[in-house]
């Protein structure tokens, strides 16, 4: 699982554009899959049977675009205007390069030289109409002929492994999610189960609505990253959750209320099979679990997460340990669904036919 | 070698000022092959002298800084460092970076963000103070310490990538590529017969106040001096005034830190050899080696001729490739010049 995140961290899939990370995942999934799909969002769906068919539909969620930045112009010198798709803070992203379109052409966000910077200024992060990148155009008509207004583009691609069993790379959000994906996939399953690689979670979980809404599952478990803020100067109870401490269950984030059905049942197969877990201290961020919940007449919904530092900047981090758990505890899920009287995931809507 | 390939092999090495033993090493022996002699001096200067031959010949000093910015490690808090800047970093460029920490062997780590969530509204417009910030090594605090002494240096970890336009970005370009100009120029001088001894200092520490070119220029007591360093090539955030441009040529310096005999030379042999040229104006100090070669013991007519580059001092700077050529023809003109006025006039 390590080696499949890290070869899909280096992969480029800004929102709208997960052509690369899609094909990717479909020739891995190929050979393990009963059936595949994908739709006009661009989600890439993967059926496979397991030894039952299992008498609830389950279903799989991770996504597969990244946040990056969009071309939106060009000045008579060269330098690109440019605007962020998802939530990227500004300050991350000075001085930093990024590679634009299909052709991967090189950049950088410039920002002026130190000694040409007031104390004033040095305290002001540029606004994103000021800030620019520049590909080593001398004019215009040059800059267009490297890069098309609408051409996106993602930060520069290195993975480390580093210190005590970390991971840095760009993407861990949520390369790491569709790496877990793909080693269930691989793996014998105890019942069908359906998993979704789902595009454009970064603008609003939009992949996500279309595929609940065509799958129609009764259960549905999220595989994130969720930011982790265990960095001296932030106070205990903002960290959220803390790399080295196990995966990430969440009971409620700004877009979910979790089941707690499924909460319990998680938690409580971490503690009986000695996985490391922790939950989330604050609530923060969001998963596509916000549509997939509302989904239809709604969907029983839990988020396994994997718990990044600098989530959505340039180079995140991640514990390798923490996230390598994430299949482990979806197989004792699904042979739970098997073997044992399942939890009540809701109760059994009233009937208002004769 | 080519000059892409000397600028990228230095670009590499990992040397903040009052640590440039390693780029000292790389500089002696791309330089060895060109030069009669190499030395040292207590604060790690590279001296070194080509003769020509010619009794009593003067001695032109070209010169260039060789370290860079980077960070220093000054404690550590659960695991994570706490670092002190070496050289003006713009702490904007800080969070979510990639370092080489000049351990043996180095070790890699990432300045973590405060993530937007622990923030209040509005504060993604204001910088994080970088006092704020730590150095993540993926270590416990006891490893940290164990592996990580206090006063270890560190660099950013960025590679050198080729733009279009023959641009090149790159960690350190400031002024690795400066001394990459002077290199290949001495390589050019090789076969040279020359009416001038050379003798070239690539000092340390510039970064924090031209400290190795104060010692540098002392020992090596130049008749002239000619400066190599980069200079502000303008970007949409600068203004006007403050800036070169890009592409259009090296930049010879004028003003009351230069010898005015030096810059017109300089300006009158680019007319001459048609080399692409622009006027840099310093009406004070240039903030080059140049600001304490001029006063070296009696006095150094000094010149300087600088590389347009922008991003100065962030982990990505770039310079044209051009513009650089346009530098080691001016320097290597310079050179051959050198010692045959007298003749010529």
């Amino acid at each position: 699982m390590l080696d499949t995140t890290k070869t899909l961290c280096l992969l480029s899939g800004v929102s709208g554009f997960e052509d690369e990370v899609r094909d990717y995942i479909l020739e891995r999934v190929l050979p393990y899959a009963d059936e595949l799909e994908t739709d006009s969002l661009g989600n890439l769906i993967v059926h496979k049977k397991g030894k039952v068919p299992g008498d609830k539909r389950v279903a799989f969620f991770a996504h597969m675009d990244e946040v990056g930045v969009i071309i939106t112009g060009a000045d008579d010198d060269g330098f690109l205007r440019f605007d962020f798709i998802g939530g990227v803070d500004r300050r991350v992203a000075i001085g930093k390069r990024v590679c634009l379109g299909f052709a991967r052409v090189p950049g950088v966000i410039g920002i002026k030289a130190h000694h040409l910077v007031s104390r004033e200024e040095e305290k002001k992060i540029p606004s994103l109409s000021a800030m620019y990148i520049d590909v080593g155009a001398p004019d215009r008509k040059s800059a267009l002929e490297l890069v098309c207004l609408g051409d996106v583009g993602v930060f520069s691609d290195q993975v480390t492994e580093f210190g005590e069993g970390f991971l840095a790379a760009k993407a861990l959000d949520d390369r790491i999610g569709c790496a877990a994906l793909i080693k269930l996939i691989e793996s014998e399953l105890p019942l069908d189960c359906d998993f979704v690689f789902t595009a454009q979670e970064e603008v609003g979980a939009r992949g996500a609505k279309v595929a609940s809404a065509r799958l129609n599952p009764d259960v549905a478990i999220i595989i994130e990253s969720t930011t982790a803020a265990d960095l001296p100067e932030v106070p205990e109870g903002k960290t959220v959750c803390r790399l080295g401490e196990g995966l990430v269950l969440p009971y409620m984030d700004k877009g979910a209320m979790y089941s707690r059905e499924l909460y319990s049942a998680l938690t409580a197969l971490c503690d009986a099979n000695n996985i490391k877990w922790q939950t989330k201290g604050l609530i923060a961020g969001g998963t596509d679990a916000q549509v997939i919940q509302r989904s239809g007449a709604g969907v029983a919904t839990a988020a396994i997460s994997a718990p990044v530092r600098s989530l959505h900047a340039p180079i995140s981090v991640a514990k390798i340990e923490d996230f390598e758990t994430i299949p482990r505890l979806a197989m004792l899920f699904l042979e739970s669904l098997v073997n044992e009287t399942p939890p009540s995931f809701h109760a059994t809507p009233p009937s208002f036919r004769a | 070698m080519q000059l892409y390939d000397l600028i990228t092999r230095l670009s590499a090495a990992t040397a903040p000022s009052g640590f440039e033993e390693s780029v000292f090493a790389r500089v002696q022996e791309l330089l060895a092959p060109y030069v009669d002699e190499i030395a040292s001096d207590a604060l790690g200067n590279l001296l070194a002298v080509k003769r020509c031959g010619v009794p009593d010949a003067e001695q032109l000093m070209l010169e260039a800084h060789m370290d860079e910015i980077g960070l220093i490690i000054t404690g550590f808090e659960a695991g994570f460092l706490r670092f002190a800047k070496i050289g003006g970093v713009d702490p904007r460029v800080l969070p979510a970076q990639r370092l080489r920490i000049l351990t043996n062997p180095p070790i890699f780590g990432v300045i973590e963000a405060l993530p937007p969530h622990i923030q209040e509204t509005g504060e993604e417009d204001e910088a994080v103070s970088a006092d704020k910030l730590f150095v993540d090594v993926g270590l416990s605090e006891q490893a940290a310490k164990a592996k990580i002494p206090l006063g270890t240096a560190a660099v950013f970890d960025e590679a050198p990538e080729l733009l279009a336009g023959e641009r090149l970005l790159g960690k350190a370009l400031d002024n690795r590529a400066c001394v990459a100009i002077l290199i290949k120029a001495m390589e050019e001088l090789a076969e040279k017969e020359l009416a001038v001894n050379v003798s070239l200092l690539i000092s340390t520490q510039e970064e924090l106040g031209y400290r190795g070119a104060q010692t540098g220029a002392f020992a090596l007591r130049p008749d002239r001096a000619l400066v190599l360093d980069v200079t502000h090539a303008a970007t949409p955030d600068s203004k006007k005034g403050e800036t070169v441009k890009l592409a259009a040529g090296a930049a010879v310096g004028v003003g009351p830190n230069l010898s005015r005999e030096i810059s017109g030379k300089l300006l009158e042999l680019a007319r001459k050899k048609e080399i692409p040229v622009q006027t840099e104006v310093l009406p004070g100090s240039s903030g080059t080696d140049a600001w304490v070669i001029q006063v070296s013991r009696t006095g150094v007519p000094t010149g300087l001729i600088s590389l347009p580059l922008r991003y100065m001092h962030t982990p990505s700077e770039l310079v044209s490739l051009k513009d650089a050529e346009c530098c080691v023809r001016l320097v290597t003109e310079f050179v051959l010049a050198a010692g045959r006025e007298a003749q010529n006039a």
